[in-house]
């Protein structure tokens, strides 16, 4: 499998030059090391032939180049200047930008030797230290991984781990949602541009990302503005996922799932990988029972998990169980009348079918209902064909 | 085309008619009525699916051997027509000329099927051999097939047919066989004469015994439709269905094998309006066509559930020449319920797409095309995995987690796209079903759904658009809006866009907001109508 940090030029010929250059001269105008432009330079031509036309022309200029890394001393972290309507709209957003050697890059990936040459996150710098896992798994998720997936995340983030992964829908999101607003905290590395809108409906305003933002996470992208979630530039993202990470679990995915890019990219780097055994008859447990067989580690809970994450963070961070107290919508609290609150965290973590609630509920259907859209807008409840169950383990379950 | 000579087997007729010896053999020793000088005019009509064309039956006699020969587009049908005429006239004591009669059914570009024509063919022979005055047929339009005894029985369509007649001239006298004429008669003012043989029809029509009265129509009748209160538990399909049958919404079920989807899905017309006397009409009209004789006329909605298996054509109506209508259009005006929809291939349910939203079905063939009516509610019913007990809290679910991902994906079809409510059943559970009944009947629904129709009706006329849409269901998008105050508008979307459903969910989480709304008998659309709308959602659009 290639693994090289450049993915192969698509050389579609199309001059994304007049389009993209201000973002681009902006970072110019602020200097950086002339390795590293070059890095950059490099990076940019593969995807687009004319921009990088553009930049060595930039590039070629040595004398400016001396001053700008000059400048770049007293900037550590590059903030996309003022410019275009992009980069305008990039600060807006808090978008910073963090070339290698500049304090904003995380550690991890310098150590690791997989850092890009630029990479554009959101949310607080410091979001990379500490202890971190990185739960991953297909997008066409079962109700079984996904369950999973939020386990582990949540009790996970409870003792103060961070949540690494890749923002796609399915296992992804489960994790990141189930880590809000613990302790631990979680962090999207996109595989796409910030400013492009993949997965929607977790782009969207009120969207994943924005929870995460919200929540203090952290959104990073190694995407140029613009980027489209190409296949390969979401397989070489996940490298980011692996490196960013001390173990890696597998929740479920398929023969080709790039959830084995990661768990790869894991071994490669020394990382602990850890897979969950799924239903042995369905194809989408493949990937994890191949990890299984090739000798990652048995995950059957967040015990297994915690375990190997706290023997291989590597600053030996006491990890606390602090509690997800920053938590609005509460832990105990779904919003939810008494007896319907009381009926899902009895039932929890199987879903309670809506039939079933609603024929309880006595008086009319229409209160109930209403009530249990009400908690599934607020986040505190799930409903899929199965049921309704609690977003979060109920702290008296 | 097959050369009608060939089928008579009279291959010499050219060579007769061709003959030189004018007035020779063949016509000398006829009977002397028999000359070609009086042109006969019956009248008669050509159905095309529920349309109706007046159409002349013309004899004339003229020189050649003895033959009944029918022209102008005829189908097998009433090709046959003239062997069983001939039989029919002379076992009833007429004497058929001894030449050629030839029929023409103008206008002669029309495609003409059935046995119907046989009674007007029968009396245009019958005039043209001056049997019968002309003036006894003037006006007079006529329907049946002809027995080999010259008895008269009735054909499919009558009540099309009688519809058609009396359009084209209201003062039409519409002869029919007796055992059909009360069908006709539910055409209000049409002065029909039922009669049982064509001797019988002669002898009325030349006023030699008394015509007959118009028959009364058969009275209205309403159906035996199971009654809600047998049904225990469900609390959740039960308002489901309310809803439904007050905004005319489509409905999807989904639960376990056994868990009442049917039995709820048939007491769904007990709680719609009962038919207006046009509604009740129309589809009188579509079961006489398909039936053959629509013998009553029902008020209650009709109940249609095709098999899974059902082909296509059988669903939406087909087949050669003028297409038949199918079960879609035989549930119009009532509930057309599709049981296992998730067997039944794609291809099928998405011909039900245009049809349900048109309210009508337009069937296509090379010479003909037919529009039936297809106003229905749907209802359809799946099980929620293969093996049918996924999520069920009895039975453990056999499947695995792609087989149900598969079936379940299968819902996101075009098709179920257009159904407002989603209803996850369960089965009852047994202190439930062992408890004393507590259903509410049927009646009392009844009333709540009719008191919510007549509020939305008595909204929407101020909008053209919506007044002829009637139901809520078919309300376009920005009249519903209109109805809706801002404030609740944007929490239905946050909602929406929360849960991560499209734009198009959105206006159709409203429309069942305002029928719930309508149903609370408030104007207003209040922010517990919109919630409680959003729960009647699966997630069928491929969310995480």
């Amino acid at each position: 499998m290639s693994r090289g940090s450049g993915p192969p030029g698509r050389g579609d010929g199309e001059d994304h030059a007049t389009n993209d250059r201000d973002p681009w001269e902006a970072v110019a105008a602020l200097g950086t090391d002339p390795a590293m432009l070059a890095a950059v330079v490099r990076r940019a031509a593969v995807d687009r032939p004319g921009l990088a036309a553009h930049w060595r022309r930039l590039v070629a200029d040595e004398v400016a180049m001396a001053v700008a890394v000059r400048e770049l001393a007293a900037a550590p972290v590059l903030e996309v200047g003022p410019g275009d309507g992009q980069a305008r709209t990039w600060r807006r957003e808090g978008v910073v930008v963090a070339l290698a050697g500049d304090p904003g890059m995380p550690d991890r990936l310098v150590r690791h030797g997989v850092a890009p040459p630029w990479l554009a996150l959101r949310g607080p710098i410091e979001a990379s230290v500490g202890p971190a896992v990185a739960i991953v798994g297909a997008r066409r998720a079962t109700g079984y991984g996904t369950g999973v997936a939020a386990w582990l995340a949540e009790e996970a983030a409870q003792a103060g781990v961070r949540v690494v992964s890749g923002g796609a829908v399915g296992i992804d999101a489960a994790a990141h949602t189930a880590a809000l607003g613990r302790a631990g905290g979680t962090t999207v590395v996109l595989g796409c541009g910030h400013d492009v809108a993949y997965p929607r409906p977790h782009a969207r305003e009120g969207g994943l990302f924005a929870r995460v933002l919200d929540a203090g996470g952290a959104v990073l992208s190694e995407g140029l503005p613009g980027d489209p979630p190409r296949a390969h530039r979401v397989r070489a993202r996940n490298r980011l996922v692996a490196a960013l990470a001390d173990a890696i679990v597998v929740v479920e995915g398929g023969a080709r799932s790039g959830s084995l890019v990661t768990a790869g990219w894991g071994a490669d780097l020394g990382i602990p990988v850890l897979a969950v055994p799924g239903d042995v008859r369905a194809p989408g447990s493949a990937a994890s029972h191949q990890l299984l067989r090739e000798g990652a580690a048995v995950c059957t809970g967040p015990p297994d998990l915690l375990a190997v994450v706290l023997e291989a963070a590597q600053d030996g961070r006491d990890l606390d169980h602090r509690g997800g107290v920053d938590d609005p919508a509460g832990l105990g609290t779904s919003g939810l009348p008494g007896w319907l609150h009381d009926r899902l965290v009895a039932a929890w973590p199987r879903p309670v079918p809506v039939a079933r609630l609603v024929e309880e509920g006595g008086s009319g259907s229409g209160p109930v209902l209403a009530a249990l859209t009400r908690a599934q807008v607020a986040g505190t409840v799930t409903r899929d064909v199965d049921g309704v169950r609690l977003c979060r383990r109920p702290p008296d379950a | 085309m097959v050369m009608t000579d060939g089928r008579t087997g009279r291959r010499l007729d050219p060579d007769r008619v061709a003959s030189p010896a004018p007035g020779a053999d063949d016509g000398g020793e006829g009977d002397p009525s028999a000359s070609p000088d009086v042109l006969a005019r019956v009248g008669a009509i050509a159905l095309t699916g529920l349309d109706g064309a007046a159409v002349g039956a013309e004899a004339a006699v003229g020189g050649g051997l003895p033959q009944i020969k029918i022209v102008g587009l005829p189908d097998a049908t009433v090709r046959e027509a003239a062997d069983r005429i001939r039989l029919a006239c002379q076992r009833s004591g007429f004497d058929l000329p001894d030449t050629k009669v030839v029929v023409n059914l103008a206008p002669a570009g029309l495609r003409k099927e059935g046995s119907g024509f046989d009674l007007p063919v029968a009396l245009a022979v019958l005039v043209a051999s001056r049997q019968l005055a002309p003036a006894a047929v003037r006006g007079v339009v006529a329907r049946g097939e002809l027995g080999l005894d010259g008895r008269l029985r009735g054909t499919p369509g009558t009540l099309p047919a009688a519809t058609a007649a009396q359009r084209h001239d209201p003062d039409t006298v519409f002869v029919v066989a007796e055992e059909v004429a009360d069908e006709a008669a539910l055409v209000t003012g049409l002065e029909v004469v039922g009669v049982s043989s064509v001797r019988h029809a002669v002898e009325v029509l030349a006023g030699r015994v008394p015509r007959p009265p118009t028959p009364r129509p058969p009275d209205p009748v309403r159906r035996v439709v199971p009654d809600l209160a047998d049904v225990r538990g469900q609390s959740l399909a039960r308002r489901g269905l309310e809803i439904a049958a007050a905004g005319g919404h489509h409905v999807l079920m989904m639960g376990p094998p056994g868990c009442g989807k049917s039995m709820l899905a048939r007491r769904l017309p007990g709680i719609l309006p009962e038919l207006t006397p046009a509604e009740a009409l129309e589809v009188a009209a579509i079961a006489s066509i398909v039936g053959g004789r629509a013998d009553d006329l029902s008020v209650t909605p009709p109940f249609r559930d095709p098999h899974h298996a059902t082909s296509t054509a059988g669903l939406i109506g087909g087949g050669t020449g003028v297409a038949r209508p199918g079960e879609l259009s035989r549930a119009h005006c009532g509930v057309l319920f599709l049981d296992e929809v998730l067997e039944t291939p794609r291809s099928t349910l998405d011909a039900l797409r245009e049809p349900l939203e048109q309210g009508r079905i337009v069937l296509v063939r090379s010479r003909s095309r037919v529009t039936y009516p297809a106003r229905v509610q749907l209802v359809a019913a799946a099980n929620p995995c293969p093996c049918g007990h996924a999520g069920s809290t009895t039975r453990p679910c056999r499947c695995r987690p792609d087989q149900v991902q598969r079936y379940r994906s299968r819902l996101s079809g075009p098709l179920l796209d257009r159904i407002d409510l989603h209803l996850e059943l369960q089965p009852v559970t047994e202190d439930v079903l062992v408890g004393p009944s507590d259903g509410e009947p049927t009646a009392t629904v009844a009333a709540r759904v009719a008191a919510a129709r007549h509020r939305a009706a008595e909204r929407w006329p101020s909008d053209p658009a919506a007044a002829e849409a009637r139901l809520t269901r078919d309300v376009p998008a920005r009249v519903v809006r209109a109805t809706v105050s801002r404030v609740t508008q944007a929490r239905l979307a946050r909602a929406v866009e929360s849960l991560g459903w499209s734009a198009r969910t959105f206006d159709r989480c409203l429309r069942v907001a305002r029928t719930i709304a309508d149903l609370d008998e408030v104007d207003r659309v209040v922010d517990e109508h919109v919630d409680e709308a959003v729960a009647y959602r699966l997630d069928t659009e491929g969310r995480a």
